[in-house]
C-alpha cells in the first residue's frame, strides 16, 4: 500500500465557528391528537377564507356586503337555498365520484369527460325515445352511468394493464369527450326548433321531479352518499379498498385482488360522474348545454381532498362549496366579479389545507 | 399542393415551440425530483403576462415576454414553497395550482381588461438573403426569435443539466435526495430553484402561445398543451433533444390540421380539433406498450419529498 | 494524545422517542475502534450525529481537542470525517467518477470528472479495489458499490472513517479482505471507527471497543481482554440460547419448486434452475450473500412476481398443484413473513386490527361481503397479541407504522401463524430485531416445525441459518449450488457461498 491510500493533510477547512444558535429541525410525527388535527385544519381554512375575503375587496366587493352576500342571502333567501340545495347534488356526485377513485389510488381527473359522456347517454335515450315513459328515467339515469363508466374504463385498464399514466390520460380524454360533445351539439343533435347548438328539451318525464318544491336530485345524491358509505366502511370489497390506498404492493402480498378492486373502484366512480352531468343537464336546461360540466373536475377534487375521502363529510363540504358556487354567481351579477373568482377561492383553500398537512404531519424541533 | 406542403413545414416550428419549452422545463423540474403538475396554470400565467406587459407598454413584446417568464417564475414560489418546504403531495398541490392560476388569470384579465384585446405581438424575422432561397429559406430562415433561440436554448439547458456541477447535482437530488443530501447539497434549495427556472421556461412557452400565435389574450388560451407537454416529457424519458423531437411531431400534427380542411379534405371540424389530445394519448400507448416491464428512465425520486430526519 | 473524534453526552430524540441518552465515545488517530451494539442500540444514531447528519439535542462534539458544531454533512467532510453507510449513499445511475466528484466537488465539471477518474485509479490500485471510474454504481456488485463508497470519503480526505456494518453484505472471505484493508488505512494515521454487531469482526481486527446499549454507552474495552460470551453478555444484557433442536419427524414433500427462473427488470437474470423441495416438519435453509437472487425467489414463492419458467407446486389433499398469486398461495395453506415487512406484509398507515384481520376477511370469518364485524376482528386481534406478545400496543385501532421493527414483526408472524399454515415462506425474518425478538421468532418456526409446517428460511445470516435448518441450500448468483444436511459446517458451507464448488 503506499502512502497515496489515505491523506495525511489535517484538515481545519471551514475553521470559522458557528454560533450557539438556535437551530430548526423537522422531524416527521409519529402522531398527533385529533384535536391538534382540527385545531391546524381550521386555522388554515379560516387563513384561506381570509385571503380569499381580500382578494374579493380588492376586486370590488364592498367589504361589509360580504358576509350578507356569502351567508345571510345564500341561506335567506328562498331562490338562493333552493339554487345552493339543488346545485349541492352533482356536487355531492363528483365529490364522492373522486373519492371511491382516490381510495384505490387511481387519479381520476376525468370527472369533466364523464359527466359529459353522462349527459350524452341520458340525452340518447331522451333523443330516441328508448323505452316506456315511465321507466325513462330510470332508464335515462342507468345509460348515463354505463357510458361513463365505459369512458373511465379506458383509462383504467390502460393503467392497470399498461401502467399509462392515469393523470394524464383522464385528463386528455376530458378535451376529447368535449370536443365530440360540441361535434354533436354543432352537428347531429343541434336543436332544430330554435337552431341553438343545444341538444332538444327533454319531455317532463324525463326530468328528475321535484319534492316539495326542492330537485328531486338532493334526495337521490343523499341516498348514493349512504350507499358509499356503507360501501367503504362496512363491506369486504371497502376494506379491501383501504389496503389498496394504503400500498397496493402490501395489499397484493396479503392476497387482496388488487386489479379487480381497482377497476371496479374506477367504474363507480365513472358512473358516479355520469350521473352527477345527467343531474346537471336534466336540472339546469333540461338538455345537453356546451359547456354544462365546467369547473367540476376541481370541485370534485375538493370536495375529496377536504373530505379526506369520506362520503359522509364528503356531502357536507359538497353542500359549502354549493353555497360558494351560488355566492360567486350573485357576486357575477351584482359586482361583476368574473365567476373565474370561484375557482380561485376554491384553490386557495385547498392551498391552504394542503398547508396545514404540513404541520399535522411533521414537527419542527428547535435545538439550542 | 406543393405551395401547402412548404407552408405546413415551415409553419410546424411556430406550433411546435410552446410543447417544446413547455417540455423543457418540466424535464428540467422532473429531473430534480418534482413531479410538475402546474404546467398548464403556469403557461397560462406566462400567456396573460406577456399580453398584459405588451398592452400596458404600448409594444416591446419581446421585453414582454421577459416579463412573462419573471412572473411564471415569481408564481411557481408557490408550489414550490408547497411541495418542496412543505412536503405536501406533489399531485394535489399541481393540480390546485393549475386551479388557482386558471382562477387568477381569468379574475385579472378581466379586471385589467386584457381579455380579447389584440396585440401585435412578435412577427417573422427574415435572415437575408438566406430566407430568399426557395423551400429551405422559407422553412427555416423566416421564423420569429423565439424559434430561433430554441436551438441555443436547448443546446444550453442540456450542456447544464449533462456537463456541469450544477446539472450533476439537480440529477443526484432527482435521482437520490439521500445521496445528495450525504453529499452535502441543500437538496431544499436545489428543488427550489429549479422548480423557478423550469417555470420561467414553462412561462416562456405560455407567452409564446398569446404574444406569437395568437396575439390576444382569451381564458384558457393555452387549451390542454401543458397537459400534452408533461406526456411529451414521458415520451421524452426526461431527455430533452427526444423532447424537441416530440414537440416537432406535435407541431407538425397542429400545424397540418387547418391546412387538411384547406386541402378540401372532409373531416368533421370537432374531430379535427380532438386529433392533439388523441394523439398524445396514442403515443403514451405507444410508450408503454414498448417499454413494457423495461426501464422507463424516470428520475428515481421524483415525486418524493425528502426530510432528512425521517424514521419509521 | 487527544482523540481525533470525541462525542461526549450526546442526547437525540425523535418526536419523544431517545435514540441516544447521553452517549459517549472517543477514537484515536491509528485506532481501529469498534462500536458494538444489537440493532437499535443507537450505533447508527450516534454516527449520523458525528457525520453532522443528525443535528444532537444535546452534548459536545470534539475534533482534535477543539469543539464543534456541524452545519451538515458537507462540513462533517470538510473537516475530516468520512461515513461510510450501511445503506450506500450512491446515485445508482451515475458513474463511480460521478458519485465521488458530487461528494467532492471541483470547479469545472469536465476537469473534475478527469481528475477524479486518475485520482480514483491510483488509490484504487494501492488498495487494490480494482474500481473503474467509468463503471454505473447500478451495475456494480454490493461489495464493489463498498468499495466505491471508501473511496468517495478517502478522495474527501477523511482522517476519519466511520464504517457501518461493513460486514453485513459481504461474505466472510470479502468481509476479510475489507478489514485488513481498513487496518491498513489505520497503520498509516487514521482513526477507523468500525460499527458492527458482529463479534468474531470486533475480536479479530478491532483494537478497542465500545459497547451500546438502548441508546447508552455501556463500556469501552479492550477487545482481546474479553471472551466472545462476554462481549455478547455486555451487547445484549443476558445472553440467550438458541431453541433447543429435537430430531426432526419428515413427512411428505409439502411444497416443490422446479427450475424457478427470473430475470430482472434490468435483463439480468436473478434466478435460474432453482429446484428443492420441503418435507413436512422440515426447515429448509436458503443460505448466501445479499443480492443473489433471494428477494426475487421469496417475491415468486409468496406469488408477487411472475417467473419466466418453472414451476412452484404445493401439496393439495394429497395432490401436487401448481400455485400462482398470493391469494392461491394462501388458500392453498401458505404463510408468508417477508424481509420487507412495510412492502410486503403490513399497511403502515393501517390500524393493527385491521393488519392483523385481513388474513380472516376473504375467508368469511368476520361476516359476509355485505357487512365485516368490527366486534369480531378486535376481539381476534386482541387474543393474538396477548399471545404472540406483540409489545407497545397502546390502542387496537392505532396505525400498524408505529411499532418498533420487532413488534410489527411478530404481529405479521401473529396474522400468518394464525391459520396454522404447513407451509411458511421466511425472509430473513430477524433482520433488524433485537436478541429478545430474533429468540421469539426463532422459536415460532421451531414449533411451526415441531407442528408439521414445511418452511423455507431465506436468510442472509449464515448462523441463523445453520442453527434452525435441518438441510440447507447455498444460493450464489441466482443458482442453488449445493446442498448440505443438518449439521452443516460452516466451512464448507462458506466456501459454496462465495462460488467454490
Amino acid at each position: 500500500m503506499s502512502e497515496d491510500a489515505i491523506s495525511t493533510v489535517p484538515n481545519p477547512a471551514t475553521s470559522k465557528r458557528r454560533l450557539h444558535g438556535i437551530r430548526f429541525n423537522l422531524e416527521v410525527r409519529r402522531d398527533i391528537s385529533p384535536w391538534w388535527q382540527a385545531a391546524y385544519l381550521a386555522g388554515f381554512i379560516a387563513l384561506g377564507i381570509g385571503i380569499s375575503a381580500i382578494i374579493l375587496i380588492w376586486a370590488g366587493v364592498p367589504a361589509g356586503d360580504l358576509i350578507d352576500q356569502f351567508l345571510v342571502e345564500t341561506l335567506t333567501d328562498s331562490d338562493n337555498l333552493r339554487s345552493v340545495l339543488f346545485q349541492g347534488a352533482p356536487f355531492i356526485l363528483v365529490g364522492l365520484s373522486a373519492s371511491v377513485a382516490f381510495r384505490a389510488r387511481f387519479w381520476n381527473l376525468g370527472l369533466e369527460g364523464q359527466m359529459i359522456w353522462g349527459g350524452i347517454g341520458a340525452t340518447f335515450i331522451s333523443i330516441h325515445h328508448i323505452g316506456p315513459e315511465a321507466l325513462r328515467l330510470p332508464i335515462m339515469i342507468f345509460a348515463a352511468a354505463a357510458c361513463a363508466m365505459a369512458w373511465v374504463a379506458i383509462a383504467g385498464q390502460l393503467k392497470l394493464k399498461l401502467a399509462v399514466n392515469e393523470i394524464i390520460s383522464t385528463l386528455l380524454m376530458n378535451y376529447v369527450a368535449l370536443n365530440f360533445l360540441y361535434h354533436l351539439l354543432y352537428g347531429p343533435w343541434r336543436d332544430a326548433t330554435d337552431g341553438f347548438p343545444h341538444s332538444p328539451k327533454y319531455a317532463d318525464f324525463e326530468r328528475l321531479p321535484d319534492f316539495f318544491s326542492f330537485s328531486g336530485a338532493l334526495p337521490l345524491a343523499l341516498i348514493t352518499a349512504l350507499g358509499v358509505w356503507w360501501l367503504v366502511s362496512f363491506t369486504r370489497f371497502g376494506f379491501y379498498m383501504k389496503f389498496v390506498q394504503a400500498s397496493d404492493k402490501v395489499a397484493g402480498a396479503v392476497g387482496i385482488p388488487v386489479a379487480r378492486i381497482t377497476l371496479v373502484s374506477v367504474l363507480l366512480s365513472g358512473a358516479l360522474a355520469g350521473i352527477a352531468g345527467f343531474v346537471v343537464a336534466s336540472g339546469q336546461e333540461g338538455r345537453l348545454i356546451q359547456n354544462f360540466s365546467d369547473g367540476y373536475l376541481f370541485s370534485g377534487i375538493l370536495i375529496a381532498f377536504l373530505s379526506r375521502n369520506n362520503p359522509i363529510v364528503a356531502v357536507i363540504v359538497a353542500m359549502l362549496v354549493s353555497m360558494l358556487f351560488i355566492s360567486g354567481q350573485s357576486l357575477q351579477v351584482f359586482y361583476q366579479i368574473p365567476f373565474a373568482m370561484v375557482q380561485l377561492v376554491q384553490a386557495i383553500i385547498v392551498i391552504c389545507v394542503a398547508a396545514s398537512e404540513f404541520l399535522i404531519r411533521h414537527r419542527i424541533h428547535i435545538v439550542r | 399542393m406543393n405551395e401547402l406542403f412548404i407552408n405546413w413545414i415551415a409553419n410546424t416550428p411556430g406550433y411546435a415551440a410552446p410543447y417544446a419549452l413547455a417540455a423543457l422545463g418540466l424535464i428540467l423540474c422532473e429531473r430534480a425530483g418534482v413531479l410538475n403538475l402546474t404546467a398548464e396554470g403556469i403557461m397560462l400565467v406566462g400567456a396573460l403576462s406577456g399580453v398584459g406587459a405588451t398592452l400596458t407598454m404600448g409594444g416591446y413584446p419581446q421585453l414582454a415576454i421577459i416579463i412573462a417568464m419573471i412572473m411564471a417564475s415569481l408564481v411557481s414560489t408557490l408550489f414550490a414553497t408547497m411541495t418542496v418546504l412543505l412536503r405536501v403531495n406533489q399531485v394535489i398541490a399541481g393540480l390546485a395550482m393549475v386551479f388557482f392560476c386558471q382562477g387568477l388569470t381569468a379574475l385579472l384579465g378581466n379586471l385589467f381588461e386584457w381579455k380579447n384585446q389584440p396585440i401585435t405581438g412578435i412577427g417573422r424575422i427574415d435572415v437575408w438573403p438566406l430566407s430568399e432561397i426557395p423551400v429551405i429559406g422559407h422553412i427555416f430562415f423566416s421564423q420569429d426569435l423565439i424559434v430561433f433561440l430554441i436551438i441555443p436554448i436547448f443546446y444550453l439547458v442540456n450542456r447544464v443539466l449533462t456537463r456541469s456541477m450544477v446539472g450533476l447535482r439537480l440529477r443526484a437530488v432527482g435521482e437520490s435526495p439521500e445521496a445528495s443530501d450525504a453529499a452535502g447539497i441543500n437538496v431544499t434549495a436545489y428543488r427550489f430553484l429549479t422548480v423557478m427556472a423550469g417555470s420561467a421556461l414553462v412561462g416562456l412557452a405560455g407567452a409564446y402561445i398569446s404574444v406569437a400565435s395568437t396575439k390576444i389574450w382569451v381564458d384558457g388560451v393555452t387549451a390542454g398543451r401543458g397537459w400534452i407537454a408533461l406526456a411529451l416529457v414521458i415520451f421524452a424519458r426526461w431527455r430533452p433533444w427526444r423532447a424537441l423531437l416530440g414537440a416537432l411531431l406535435f407541431g407538425a400534427i397542429e400545424s397540418a390540421m387547418p391546412r387538411i380542411a384547406a386541402a378540401g379534405i372532409k373531416v368533421p371540424q370537432y374531430f379535427m380539433l380532438m386529433l392533439p389530445y388523441v394523439v398524445t394519448l396514442g403515443v403514451m400507448i405507444w410508450v408503454a406498450w414498448s417499454k413494457r416491464g423495461g426501464a422507463t428512465d424516470e428520475p428515481g425520486a421524483l415525486g418524493q419529498p425528502h426530510v432528512r430526519e425521517e424514521r419509521r | 494524545m487527544t482523540p481525533a473524534l470525541d462525542l461526549v453526552d450526546i442526547r437525540k430524540t425523535f418526536d419523544g422517542f431517545v435514540a441516544l441518552d447521553d452517549a459517549h465515545f472517543s477514537a484515536y488517530a491509528g485506532e481501529v475502534h469498534a462500536l458494538l451494539g444489537e440493532n437499535g442500540a443507537g450505533k447508527s444514531s450516534l454516527m449520523n450525529v458525528a457525520c453532522g447528519l443528525y443535528t444532537p439535542d444535546a452534548g459536545q462534539m470534539l475534533i482534535d481537542g477543539a469543539e464543534v458544531s456541524l452545519a451538515g454533512p458537507s462540513e462533517a467532510s470538510a473537516r475530516g470525517i468520512g461515513m461510510v453507510h450501511q445503506h450506500f449513499k450512491l446515485v445508482k445511475p451515475f458513474t463511480v467518477a460521478e458519485n465521488i466528484l458530487l461528494a467532492n466537488p471541483r470547479r469545472s465539471f469536465a476537469k473534475g470528472i478527469r481528475e477524479i477518474s486518475d485520482e480514483i485509479r491510483r488509490r484504487s490500485d494501492a488498495l487494490g479495489f480494482n474500481i473503474d471510474p467509468t463503471r454505473r454504481v447500478g451495475e456494480l456488485s454490493v461489495a464493489e458499490q463498498q468499495r466505491t463508497e471508501i473511496l468517495k470519503v478517502l478522495v474527501g480526505g477523511a482522517r476519519i472513517l466511520i464504517l457501518d456494518e461493513p460486514t453485513a453484505v459481504l461474505t466472510d472471505q470479502e468481509a476479510e479482505t475489507l478489514l485488513t484493508t481498513v487496518r491498513g488505512i489505520a497503520a498509516q494515521g487514521a482513526a477507523i471507527i468500525l460499527v458492527t454487531h458482529k463479534l468474531a469482526d470486533v475480536k479479530k481486527f478491532a483494537d478497542r471497543v465500545t459497547v451500546m446499549r438502548g441508546g447508552k454507552t455501556v463500556a469501552t474495552i479492550d477487545p482481546s481482554t474479553k471472551t466472545t460470551d462476554e462481549l455478547t453478555e455486555l451487547t445484549v444484557g443476558a445472553s440467550l440460547p438458541l431453541p433447543a433442536r429435537t430430531p426432526g419427524h419428515f413427512g411428505r414433500r409439502r411444497i416443490e419448486v422446479i427450475n424457478l427462473r427470473c430475470t430482472r427488470a434490468d435483463g439480468h437474470i436473478a434466478l435460474e434452475d432453482a429446484s428443492f423441495y420441503v418435507r413436512a416438519g422440515e426447515i429448509y435453509g436458503i443460505a448466501g450473500v445479499s443480492g443473489n437472487g433471494q428477494s426475487e425467489l421469496a417475491e415468486a414463492l409468496m406469488g408477487v412476481r411472475t417467473p419466466e419458467s418453472g414451476l412452484i407446486q404445493i401439496e393439495d389433499a394429497g395432490e401436487a398443484v401448481s400455485a400462482a398469486s398470493p391469494a392461491r398461495m394462501r388458500a392453498l395453506g401458505a404463510a408468508f413473513i417477508p424481509a420487507d415487512r412495510y412492502s410486503y406484509a403490513l399497511a403502515g398507515s393501517l390500524s393493527i386490527t385491521e393488519n392483523f384481520a385481513v388474513g380472516g376477511v376473504g375467508t368469511g370469518r368476520y361476516g359476509s361481503w355485505a357487512h365485516l364485524r368490527q366486534s369480531a376482528m378486535k376481539k381476534d386481534a386482541e387474543e393474538a397479541i396477548g399471545a404472540f406478545d406483540v409489545q407497545g400496543v397502546r390502542t387496537l385501532s392505532q396505525k400498524a407504522a408505529l411499532l418498533s421493527g420487532g413488534n410489527a414483526q411478530k404481529l405479521v408472524i401473529a396474522r400468518e401463524f394464525s391459520r396454522s399454515p404447513n407451509v411458511i415462506v421466511a425472509h430473513s425474518p430477524s433482520r433488524g430485531l433485537d436478541a429478545r425478538a430474533t429468540a421469539a421468532v426463532h422459536s415460532r418456526l421451531m414449533s411451526a416445525r415441531e407442528a408439521g409446517a414445511a418452511v423455507i428460511l431465506i436468510s442472509e445470516d449464515l448462523d441463523e441459518a445453520l442453527a434452525l435448518s435441518d438441510r440447507i441450500g447455498v444460493m450464489t448468483h441466482g443458482r442453488l449450488v449445493a446442498e448440505f444436511d443438518a449439521p452443516a459446517d460452516r466451512q464448507q458451507v462458506g466456501r459454496a457461498m462465495v462460488g467454490h464448488v
